[in-house]
């Protein structure tokens, strides 16, 4: 048997171990702690500000979204990463603005189990359209062939105002059906050439339709 | 106590660190985003379109869309071009009417040149691609003593991307207008 005095050698060598060890875990915890951080802040507020946008990016009017800078050769690095994961060839906001609705104007998700009522005014003398999608933007099949609705092609009313039903079973009027589409979204693009050369109030054209859901099932 | 423990102990260097850090790696990650996606419009389109040749896409329908959440509200035609070999030549006249455009874009998806149709007059746009706006196009008729009698091209400098003419779908009675139209518009190599 080794005495207490052969032992002791050995325990402080086992205790400077466990100090050091305790030492590389912290600062092991620390690094994984910072790159953790980093990764976390530094690719996670880019991915929002690419995907979802901020009032830097973006114009919100209700449900509606677009991206201000969409399609310009000016255009922010956030609009350019934007268009280019989403895979759209975008017209310049120079020319039409393009918003898109995931939502009903109560925030609820657009779903092909709802029916909506999607009502507005002509916005002045542009051509305008609205097409429905469903949310990864392919064109929803239908035995009537009717995917978008422009300004040349929808019924108004006599004071000017519109209505267009998106559901999946036939509706009277202007009817967007919607089919089993899931989670759907609504695009409204409109020509802005006309109010940016006139000179008119900016809000003039930001009078997009509210979407109104009707019922569910 | 617990806290002030912490604070002591806090490694302050990484704390402030973490923030140029990610800093750092958001700008990176934006910049370098729209090179990373494999889908982007120009890669989608390019390989059905051939190089300097205007072509009428068919009207957008389910499983048929050359891209996502391409409206079936207007027809296209489309010139992937290059200018490597040349300058190319764009011409077409967008009628009198709402909705109508001619776009050059970028294979970031730029709109390096854009102009729309006006509902009073045709509009006749004339363009030369050039690579560079240094590039020699060869002597104007003006320096030859000549007068010109037309419009003399627009100079846009661009290597490659997609000369995009958009026509508004306006019906079934007016689909052969429409294509007639677009069907017009012309993208032609030259050489230097």
């Amino acid at each position: 048997m080794l005495s207490h005095s052969a032992l002791a050698p050995v325990h402080l060598g086992l205790h400077r171990l466990h100090k050091r060890v305790l030492m590389a875990v912290g600062i092991l915890g620390d690094w994984a702690t910072f790159i953790g951080a980093v990764l976390i802040l530094g690719l996670g507020t880019s991915w929002y500000m690419i995907d979802v946008g901020t009032r830097l990016t973006t114009e919100k009017h209700g449900p509606w979204v677009g991206w201000t800078s969409a399609g310009r050769a000016d255009a922010d690095p956030y609009t350019r990463a934007h268009f280019a994961r989403l895979g759209t060839l975008q017209l310049t906001t120079e020319i039409a603005l393009t918003f898109v609705a995931l939502t009903d104007s109560d925030g609820n998700r657009l779903h092909s189990s709802c029916d909506y009522a999607v009502e507005g005014r002509e916005p002045g003398n542009h051509w305008w359209s609205l097409t429905v999608f469903n949310d990864r933007g392919d064109l929803i099949a239908n035995a009537a062939q009717r995917y978008t609705y422009t300004s040349e092609s929808i019924a108004l009313r006599p004071d000017g105002t519109f209505a267009v039903t998106l559901a999946r079973e036939a509706s009277p009027g202007n009817w967007l059906p919607t089919g089993g589409a899931g989670r759907l979204a609504l695009m409204f693009t409109t020509f802005d050439a006309a109010t940016t050369m006139l000179g008119k109030s900016a809000d003039e054209t930001k009078q997009l339709p509210v979407i109104r859901r009707v019922q569910c099932r | 106590m617990k806290v002030a423990n912490l604070l002591k102990n806090a490694n302050w260097q990484l704390i402030l660190a973490a923030p140029v850090a990610a800093g750092i790696l958001h700008i990176c990650a934006t910049l370098a985003a729209p090179y990373l996606t494999a889908a982007s419009a120009y890669s989608r389109l390019a390989p059905g379109l051939t190089v300097n040749n205007m072509q009428l896409l068919s009207a957008a329908a389910p499983a048929a869309e050359p891209l996502p959440f391409m409206s079936p509200d207007a027809r296209y035609a489309m010139c992937r071009f290059d200018t490597s070999g040349g300058p190319v030549t764009v011409s077409a006249t967008l009628p009198p009417d709402l909705g109508w455009t001619l776009t050059v874009v970028t294979p970031q998806g730029d709109n390096i040149y854009a102009t729309a149709s006006v509902p009073a007059r045709p509009t006749p746009v004339s363009l030369v691609l050039v690579p560079s706006e240094e590039a020699f196009l060869g002597v104007t008729p003006e320096a030859r003593g000549i007068a010109r009698d037309i419009q003399p091209p627009t100079p846009v400098s661009a290597t490659r991307g997609i000369v995009v003419v958009r026509g508004p779908d306006k019906g079934y009675s007016y689909q052969r207008h429409v294509e007639a139209v677009l069907k017009e518009a012309r993208c032609t190599a030259r050489s230097f």
